[in-house]
């Protein structure tokens, strides 16, 4: 029994200093700007308007490494505001915050600079008013032209899994699954209200690749 | 011509005030040259702005009307018979048979017709009010946004204007005539005016109002008489009774006309559209350009009643003054009923323009106004392009109020496409949520369309519309099917549920 008991022992301590130390996921939310309380629907195929902010566990020490970080589009002219407000840690609604994209499709790509383990990405498209951002997708990749090894982490479009959801001052998790790249693409097709692409902030959280 | 009489003549010609008035053929040239600019200007792509809520309520009453079925007047937000009376027949000569066979420029054209004809009103006015005064307004009505915008808007906000131009007219001249013939078209025109809609008792009074103060402050000699007063009032009664019976089919309505007294003092309380008391004056001329000649022309009006004239235009800007005042304190505001206070508006503005005209000695002075009225008109095109035309219904765009957005043209288009696909040729389609509107407009195609409250036992159907939150009825009906959103206005979304992508390709 006894060198059973040692094993075990051994094996325990083994594996905790392989494994990482798991932490809940913070950020810091704006102000809601929506009148109204959402209540949530028991619909399993409608994504559930949230409340607060979901519970996800990050490993120790991720932060967001897209703050402050470069950003490039495919409409590097913006209709209202600049590329820059996209990493500013500015998350307000009003006016002044957010960067307006043209019509149809358009995407927005943060480089992190160094390849990452990536957990977490939090986007804030527009909150408000109530709306829909259309065929929004987020990848990650090493190739900044997104042309070889790109991992969706994150599809809502006609070819995706995911579901359609409405904006809120709580802002969009998506979980990253510690998909490694340098750089984060999100693109999104126009929203209810009209044919633009608009988004406050885009946090991309983890930690530099071993 | 010797030097000397050459010089004097110059001098005479440079010490004029400017009284404009062409020979009659000259001046109705003009006016029906400016109705044709306003009509070329009202028709270009007539049909691709979304229907507004508004609209599509009177375009599903005007498609009952062309079915066949009587008017009933609702004093709850669908306003008065006039609308309907010019929209019929017009939709008719244009092909249309029924509600799901309209199309937005039929309905829109009625508004156009009436916006343009608005310009020949302007041109009958001119006896009242001077050419001037009548061209700078005419022109201004031709070519602002605010009136291009709502002249393509099926409301009955241009024909209540027009109406309301009308009884001025007609009401002026009977008082100078006293003539019978005139004392029943100003009682057909007033009772034109409360057909349209029930705020013409606001003014009613103002023009009240604006008459008594006159009388008060003139000769006092000219008062009409009593034969006048009882065909003028006499006709009012019997155009309202016809219209708002529609002819004598529905005498319910009267006892629902009633009604509306109570119904629009709650409204003017607010219920959601309250705005504070100077939105109007930003909305008539954002870029105060205006309001410096409407000034201008206020001092032109005191001046002509100093040298014993200008009564039309004294009562003119009582009117005014009463009716702005009267909808700026009322705290329920749109933006389309800013169009009552750019008559009075526009008229002096145009007295501003003949004041200046004036005191500029010289015809150089007078060029120098010609070709600045030239370029304010140029600016207002300018503004016309961007907001009738190149951002209709943006949100940020001030006519655009409450408005139905693009997004919303792509729920029919998607349901056909899975009816396509799934081989269904009638789809059921079940629109669950307390306020429908305008979806009834964008899906009369689909002839199996329910609509339910939230709370009513819901019909069997192969799609479903719902608001955001469905109601706890459908959740197993909904379990199988893929939500899409669609933007209905700014900051109101429906969702549709139809069958997955994997079983529409079945």
């Amino acid at each position: 029994m006894k060198p059973f008991i040692l094993f075990t022992a051994v094996l325990a301590v083994t594996a905790s200093a392989f494994a990482e130390d798991m932490v809940a996921l913070k950020t810091d939310l704006p102000k809601p700007l929506m009148v109204g309380t959402p209540v949530p629907i028991s619909i399993p195929k409608l994504e559930a308007k949230i409340k607060k902010f979901p519970e996800f566990q990050v490993p120790a020490g991720t932060v967001n490494l897209a703050k402050g970080k470069k950003v490039s589009s495919s409409d590097n002219e913006p209709v209202i505001g600049s590329l820059d407000l996209i990493t500013d840690g500015d998350k307000e609604g009003d006016e002044g915050s957010w960067v307006e994209l043209g019509s149809n499709k358009q995407w927005v790509q943060i480089d992190l600079e160094k390849t990452a383990s990536i957990s977490a990405i939090v986007v804030w498209h527009f909150h408000s008013q109530e709306r829909v951002y259309r065929d929004v997708i987020v990848q990650i990749s090493d190739d900044p032209k997104f042309e070889k090894d790109v991992t969706t982490v994150y599809d809502n479009s006609a070819a995706g899994k995911d579901l359609p959801y409405i904006e809120s001052y709580l802002g969009k998790l998506v979980d990253a699954k510690g998909t490694k790249g340098r750089y984060v693409r999100l693109s999104s097709a126009g929203n209810t209200t009209n044919k633009l692409n608009h988004y406050i902030e885009v946090e991309v959280f983890g930690k530099p690749a071993a | 011509m010797t030097g000397a009489k050459k010089i004097k003549l110059q001098n005479q010609i440079q010490n004029a005030t400017v009284v404009i008035t062409p020979s009659s053929k000259i001046c109705w040239a003009i006016f029906i040259a400016i109705a044709l600019l306003a009509l070329a200007i009202r028709l270009p792509q007539l049909g691709e702005r979304p229907m507004h809520t508004d609209e599509a309520v009177n375009s599903f009453i005007t498609g009952n009307l062309l079915a066949g079925e009587t008017y009933k007047y609702d004093p709850h937000d669908k306003h008065g018979p006039a609308l309907f009376l010019f929209a019929k027949p017009i939709a008719q000569l244009s092909g249309a048979k029924n509600f799901s066979g309209l199309t937005e420029t039929q309905l829109r054209l009625t508004p156009v017709l009436i916006g343009s004809a608005m310009i020949l009103l302007l041109g009958c006015a001119a006896r009242m009010f001077g050419f001037i005064p009548c061209l700078v307004a005419a022109l201004l009505f031709a070519v602002a946004p605010l009136t291009v915008y709502y002249s393509r808007y099926f409301i009955h906000e241009t024909l209540f204007v027009a109406a309301s131009l009308g009884l001025m007219i007609s009401g002026w001249q009977t008082l100078k005539e006293n003539s019978l013939k005139l004392a029943a078209l100003t009682g057909l025109c007033a009772g034109l005016l409360l057909a349209c809609k029930e705020t013409a008792a606001i003014h009613f009074f103002a023009l009240a109002l604006a008459a008594f103060t006159v009388w008060l402050t003139t000769d006092r000699k000219q008062f009409p008489s009593s034969k006048v007063i009882a065909t003028s009032f006499l006709v009012f009664i019997a155009t309202t009774i016809l219209l708002f019976t529609w002819f004598g089919k529905n005498w319910g309505a009267l006892a629902e006309l009633s009604h509306a007294v109570s119904r629009f003092a709650a409204r003017a309380g607010g219920e959601g559209h309250a705005k504070p008391f100077g939105y109007y004056f930003n909305l008539l001329d954002p870029m105060f350009i205006l309001w410096l000649l409407v000034a201008a022309g206020i001092y032109s009006v005191f001046c002509e009643l100093a040298e014993g004239k200008g009564r039309a235009p004294f009562a003119l800007l009582i009117y005014g003054l009463a009716t702005l005042f009267i909808y700026s304190a009322i705290p329920y505001k749109q933006p389309w009923l800013a169009l009552n206070l750019w008559l009075p508006f526009a008229l002096l503005a145009g007295f501003g323009v003949k004041g200046i005209l004036n005191e500029i000695k010289g015809s150089n002075g007078r060029w120098f106004v010609a070709v600045a009225g030239g370029f304010l008109l140029l600016t207002l095109g300018a503004q016309t392009q961007a907001l009738v035309f190149q951002k209709p219904a943006d949100e940020k765009n001030p006519f655009a109020y409450a408005h139905t957005t693009d997004d919303i043209l792509g729920l029919p288009v998607k349901l056909e496409e899975i009816c396509r696909a799934k081989n269904i040729s009638e789809p059921r389609i079940a629109v669950v949520m307390p306020d429908a509107w305008p979806l009834p407009w964008y899906l009369r195609k689909f002839s199996n369309v329910g609509y339910w409250q939230p709370e009513q036992t819901i019909g069997a159907a192969d799609f479903f519309i719902t608001t955001t939150e469905p109601p706890a009825s459908l959740t197993n009906r909904l379990n199988d099917l893929r939500p899409e959103f669609f933007g209905v206005r700014p900051n109101v979304l429906v969702m549709l549920w139809t069958p997955q992508k994997s079983e529409a390709a079945k």
